[in-house]
């Protein structure tokens, strides 16, 4: 009967012990703590996705802004510009609609829809870099990031769906006289502004032949 | 009776005790009168971090603190000696441009050890732990925008060299890496070569004499600063190619803006010293406030110059802005 016991006794002390330490391979540990670094692609597509989209009806008018930036810039840059940094470039999530007036190799030019005043501006189609997309929404916030490669990384991957899923198609059907619908970013200088040069960093183009 | 005695004399001591300790902590230097900043540049050598440093100690004075200006001499052991006479002497706030990425992160915990807030100036350290906040140079985004330019100019295609800076340091390859993100999208760009000149204007211009030696069909270069910039520019005339290579630079430096306006240089990136100085020295004064959450790092924008907004640029900043 003792044995019986010493045995059980023998058997959960090595059951304890056996599960109470473990090994393992130092390349899987160090694999499992580089899976825990910043993954800027899958940022960038949920910051798309679940950020931007659904609140691109936030976008101003570009008309009504130009309006208000002649008006009041500096009231205008507090209220609706975005940056994650400091300085003088700040960005405007904007929408507006018009009519293609000429396709250029690297942008589309667009006569905007208001009065006699004829207002142009670009849409950028080749040259899609920088920050604008991802300040002007003013929905990420700086401290989320500890890295500053992390947050440079960010805009590339956004600026790569763009190239990828929002310009071919528009590329390849724009033409001139169409009426388009935008909704994009333009990053303007606060200090030295100047409305006469707006390009826009397209997020959505909707387009219809009616005039 | 030896109870007595004891309480007859423990009881005066203890008071006296008191008494001596209270008027030691009026007597602290560093808690008597106005709070004290400390300023620890990496070089007074070099005007651009002069303006920076300069612009810290004036904008800590006008928030009413005294404040007083270490040169480290590019030497990291005598910036260890700068952070201990800081700390020893009882400065409240350090607002520190550092010497090395690496080397530098010690000195920035031995000041947070003791309790003095350390926020850097246009240079980082290698740890997000350390410091209390880093207001650094959007580097990346600057030749993002330049890396553009660069593009357009050479309409998609073309020979080009890169000359960078010191190959230890973060800024250097913020930047060739921001340049690169846009440049190496179009396969009809070529880099011909890439070499280091060490931030050095003489050395870039030996670098750039050999380059044309061994790539005689160079028709650009990119050089990690404005000083390389110039260095580059100065082999190029020598060889009688300045009019055939467009040169491009980052800082702002005023020699480059005066190159810019001349038609010699293409563009450069234009870096805000006094902005950032401004900016540490506000957040120190914040910090004395009772602010303690700080982002961690805070970019400032670097803004393109060509030859089209030239006139809208002096040296280290805008015309407006610069003179203030």
């Amino acid at each position: 009967m003792k044995a019986i016991k010493y045995i059980i006794i023998v058997f959960i002390v090595a059951f304890i012990a056996y599960n109470s330490v473990y090994f393992k391979k130092l390349d899987e540990v160090k694999a499992s703590l580089s899976q825990k670094e910043f993954n800027a692609p899958q940022y960038a597509a949920a910051f798309w996705n679940n950020k931007l989209i659904p609140n691109l009806d936030k976008a101003i008018d570009l008309t009504k802004l130009k309006t208000m930036l002649s008006s009041d810039p500096a009231k205008t840059f507090d209220v609706y510009s975005h940056a994650l940094g400091i300085g003088n470039l700040r960005y405007f999530l904007i929408r507006g609609k018009g009519i293609i007036e000429s396709v250029n190799e690297n942008d589309v030019t667009v006569m905007l829809n208001v009065d006699s005043s004829k207002q142009t501006v670009t849409l950028a189609t080749e040259y899609i870099f920088g920050n604008a997309v991802r300040d002007a929404s003013g929905l990420i916030n700086i401290n989320e990031f500890t890295n500053t490669m992390d947050f440079n990384n960010v805009s590339a991957e956004i600026n790569k769906i763009i190239r990828e899923k929002v310009l071919p198609s528009f590329k390849q059907s724009v033409k001139k006289g169409d009426v388009v619908e935008f909704t994009g970013a333009i990053e303007l200088n606060k200090e030295h502004l100047d409305l006469s040069h707006v390009e826009i960093v397209p997020v959505q183009i909707g387009m219809s032949n009616e005039k | 009776m030896k109870r007595l005695l004891a309480i007859c004399f423990s009881v005066p001591l203890t008071i006296l005790f008191i008494v001596v300790f209270a008027c030691g902590c009026k007597t602290d230097p560093s808690k008597a009168g106005k709070k004290k900043v400390a300023v620890i540049v990496s070089t007074l050598n070099n005007p651009w971090f002069v303006v920076l440093a300069q612009t810290a100690a004036a904008q800590a004075q006008s928030l009413g603190y005294e404040a007083k200006i270490f040169d480290s001499q590019n030497n990291t052991s005598l910036e260890a000696d700068n952070f201990e006479n800081a700390i020893a002497s009882g400065f409240d706030a350090i607002l520190f441009n550092p010497t090395d990425a690496d080397g530098s992160v010690t000195n920035v915990l031995k000041a947070k050890a003791a309790g003095v807030p350390v926020f850097c100036m246009d240079r980082e350290v290698n740890s997000t732990e350390a410091a209390t906040s880093q207001i650094l140079s959007d580097n990346y985004s600057g030749c993002v925008a330049l890396g553009k330019y660069f593009v357009q100019q050479l309409n998609k295609k073309g020979n080009y060299v890169e000359i960078l800076g010191l190959v230890g340091d973060n800024n250097t390859w913020n930047r060739s890496k921001g340049f690169h993100s846009v440049v190496d999208v179009y396969p009809g760009l070529k880099m011909l070569a890439q070499q280091s000149a060490d931030f050095d204007r003489n050395k870039a211009m030996e670098v750039m004499e050999s380059l044309l030696q061994a790539h005689p069909d160079i028709n650009a270069v990119f050089c990690g600063n404005d000083a390389m910039a110039s260095g580059a520019y100065q082999a190029l005339v020598a060889a009688g190619k300045a009019g055939d290579v467009k040169v491009f630079g980052f800082d702002g430096a005023e020699d480059v803006i005066n190159s810019i306006r001349d038609k010699k240089i293409s563009a450069t990136g234009m870096q805000f010293p006094k902005v950032m100085a401004q900016t540490a020295a506000n957040y120190a004064d914040s910090f004395f406030k009772g602010k303690k959450d700080f982002p961690k790092k805070m970019p400032v924008a670097v803004e393109l110059v060509t030859q089209e907004n030239v006139k809208e640029y002096i040296g280290y900043g805008k015309k407006d802005n610069a003179q203030k």
